[in-house]
This record gives structure tokens, sequence and C-alpha cells, in this order.
């Protein structure tokens, strides 16, 4: 195994073009290190990128909210800028391991490694997030709902590098929430995982509603159907029943040592009906 | 390959692997085996080091990762006789007990400290989040900053 810095991101992408798929990139470790420690995956070349400062950083400029591939969740979870326009991918990055796992855990890392349980994946659909790539042949903008196509899998080409992600963020009476159920308050792979951004009209009626969640399917997914539901309403209680169930209804949890699937599908219904709660409290503060 | 970083204050250059972590370069190589090896997965934080000032698990840390950039571990705190600050503080508190997790949790009451020199009990539990101690129950360890740490650094 071959351990190589690149010293540009025009490097990497040259380093990365050479080598395509016998190549694995690293920036924070927090997941690449794990799984070649454990024998999971054997790279021929680890290609490390945590030195690029290029790819690191907070940008917004109008509509449009700028995050480098780089930027560690810590930054993201105390970041004034993010607390105020994306507070539930705050709220998520604080909840991804310990002060240890977020120094040097990346953005892009935690969508590259395309987790069903990854915390920020589920706040960031719920953005409408694009992931830039860039290789030597060309840039592009996927969906990140594109972009995660399985567990553990995405669609990066070998050649490509995630430079960043764009992000819409929060604007008029709107409430964005990220919940997380685990068995205990730190250190949890979330059990199911629900963000929700909720925009109410001046008379609180619902103008808009994106709901995402995580670890209740092979990839975070939005809950497209379930804001149909709510969409014009005013959450009363039959409108987020209703939504409660059709949500439980596009899930398919696994049981494994950490919680059964009934219990998930469950706990979801509850989440989705307190996220929604907190959304509008936010939303007409 | 040839890694020079800052260790401790000084400079220090040693020929790791290219996938050898922190955490056994520190301990096999430099003979610093003040950090721990527990979970190797990022869950206890045993192997707690600062990088450029900030807490990271060394046995997830790639070592050609911190080439020229500063690391600081346990031995580069205090010694036995000059004890630091949140090392004297552990001790009167009786925070340690087998002492396996004691470095760990040292260099991240450090690293909070340094930022906040005067935390509250919640933001010393949620520092400490990510650092497991199985002996004291983590009260004696909270105990330490509360009473003995804060302000004295």
């Amino acid at each position: 195994m071959e351990f190589i810095s690149p010293a540009s991101k025009d490097e990497a992408l040259d380093v990365l073009g050479r080598l395509g798929p016998d190549a694995t990139v690293l920036a924070g470790g927090t997941d690449v290190m794990v799984q070649y420690l454990r024998g999971e995956i054997a790279p021929g070349h680890l290609v490390y990128i945590g030195g690029l400062d290029a790819l690191d950083g907070i940008a917004a400029d109008g509509h449009e909210f700028s995050i480098g591939a780089l930027t560690p969740h810590r930054r993201l979870a105390t970041d004034p800028l993010v607390l105020d326009l994306l507070p539930a991918v705050s709220a998520a990055a604080a909840t991804v391991g310990g002060w240890q796992t977020q120094a040097v855990g990346t953005i892009g890392g935690n969508v590259c490694n395309a987790s069903p349980a990854a915390d920020l994946a589920a706040p960031l659909l719920t953005a409408d997030a694009m992931v830039n790539l860039e290789s030597g042949r060309a840039k592009r903008s996927v969906r990140l709902a594109d972009f995660l196509i399985g567990r553990r899998q995405t669609a990066r080409e070998p050649d490509e590098l995630v430079t960043g992600l764009s992000v819409t963020p929060r604007q008029g009476r709107t409430g964005d929430v990220y919940l997380k159920v685990g068995r205990r308050g730190a250190m949890e792979v979330a059990l199911v995982g629900l963000s929700t951004r909720l925009m109410l009209d001046d008379s609180d009626r619902v103008e808009a509603v994106a709901i995402a969640v995580c670890s209740v399917a092979p990839v975070p997914y939005r809950a497209s159907e379930a804001e149909e539901v709510l969409k014009g309403t005013r959450l009363e209680a039959e409108a987020i029943r209703e939504a409660a169930a059709v949500l439980a209804t596009s899930a398919s949890p696994v049981s494994d040592f950490r919680a059964d699937a009934r219990y998930r599908t469950r706990v979801l219904g509850a989440l989705l009906e307190r996220a929604l709660r907190m959304a509008a409290e936010r939303a007409a503060a | 390959m040839n890694l020079t970083f800052a260790l401790n204050g000084r400079t220090a250059s040693v020929d790791v692997e290219a996938g050898e972590t922190l955490l056994r370069t520190l301990r096999d190589r430099l003979s610093l085996t003040g950090a721990k090896e527990g979970c190797v997965e990022g869950e206890c934080g045993a192997c707690t080091v600062l990088l450029d000032g900030q807490p990271v698990d060394s046995c997830l840390l790639p070592s050609m990762s911190v080439a020229r950039r500063s690391v600081t571990t346990v031995e580069g705190l205090g010694s036995v006789d000059t004890l630091h600050p949140v090392q004297a503080a552990m001790v009167d508190s009786g925070g340690v007990q087998c002492g396996f997790c004691t470095p760990g949790f040292i260099m991240v009451l450090v690293a909070l400290l340094r930022e906040n020199p005067d935390p509250t009990e919640l933001e010393i539990r949620q520092a400490v989040s990510g650092n497991i101690c199985r002996c004291t129950g983590y009260a004696q360890i909270v105990d330490a900053v509360i009473e003995k740490a804060r302000g004295a650094m």
C-alpha cells in the first residue's frame, strides 16, 4: 500500500485519474481508517487530501451556501453562519461521535462514506444539497438524493473528487430540525434520524415542507409522499397521523443488534410529530 | 517513509510505514506510551492526543497526515515532579483509578480549558463524551475540572 499526499487539488485529480479504483481518498480517516485497519478495504493507494486547505471552508452568497468537502463536523456544529442558516446541519454534526471525531471528520467524508446512518445526510437532503465533483475531465454537480445510490455506494466515479456541497439556506418563516434516536445522548449511531425543514405562510399553513430520514433504509432519503400529505395543512393532528403512516410505509428498516425493524418504524412516526412541532415553533418565532 | 512533525515542542523525524497510525508511531517507534490503545475505532478516546490543539484519536490517524503539523501527547504536558494543573486536579479529585483512560481524558480537558477556561458541567460532559472511563463513573473527573482545574490554566 502506498500513501500519497498531493500538494494541491489539481495534483489530487491527476493522481485519481491515474490510479482510478485502486485509490481510496482519505481525509479525516474516521471511517476509512477504521475500515482499513479492520481489513474491510485493501486499497493499493491511500490518497490523503486532508491538507488541501482550498477544500475547507464555508461561504454564503445570497441563496447559495457552499461548504468545502474538508469542513470538519466541529466547525459545522459551532460556526455562527451554519447555526443560523443551516441549524439542522449543525445539530446533526454535533452528534457525529465525540470531539475527537468531530475535529477531523469531514462533511465530504460523511457523504462519501454513504452509511445508511449518515447523520449529515438527512438535514442536507432537506436543504436540497448538491454534491460538487471534479475530475481531470470535467466538473459536475449531482443532487445528494441522486449521489447516494446504495448502502456505502455513491455516484462518484473513481477519478472524481468531491470538492464540496452547495446547500439552500433557511429563509423566511422556516424552521429546520434534526432529531436522532439512540440509546444514550452521545457517541451513538442513529437508530433513527429525521430532519425536517418547514415553511409556514402568514396564516400558519404549511407552504413547503421537506422531510428526510436516515437509518431506516439502505440510504437516507427524502420522504416525498409524506411531504405531500402535509402541504397546505395547519399540521392538524390528523394530518400528522396520516403523514406518519405514509412515512412508515416508505421505510424499510433492518433489524440488527441496535434495534429491531418494528421499533425503528414505530419511533419514526413519533419522531416526525416531534420534529414538525419543533419546526413549526421555530418557523413562527 | 520519512515523517517530520512537531512533537511536544520539538522536531521529530522518524521512518514510518505507509498506513501506520500515529498511535503506533508514538508508542512503538518513539517510546511515548502515554496514549493507550483501546478500541481502535474512535469510540473510547484512550489514544487521544492534540493535533494543532484539537483532540484527535491517534489510533485512527495516519502518521503521514501529521507531517509538518504539531502533536502534543500527555508526556508534553507535565512531569512527575511538576504536574500540569489538569493532571494535579485529576490526582487530587480521585479522577484516576486504573489510569488507562487518564491520558486521553487529560488531553481533552486541556483542549477544553484552553478554549473555554470556565466551562459548565454540561460543557465538560460534552467535551469528554468521546472518552470512556470504566472505573470512576465520571463524577470525579468532572469534579476535578469544576473544583480544581477551572481557572487554573
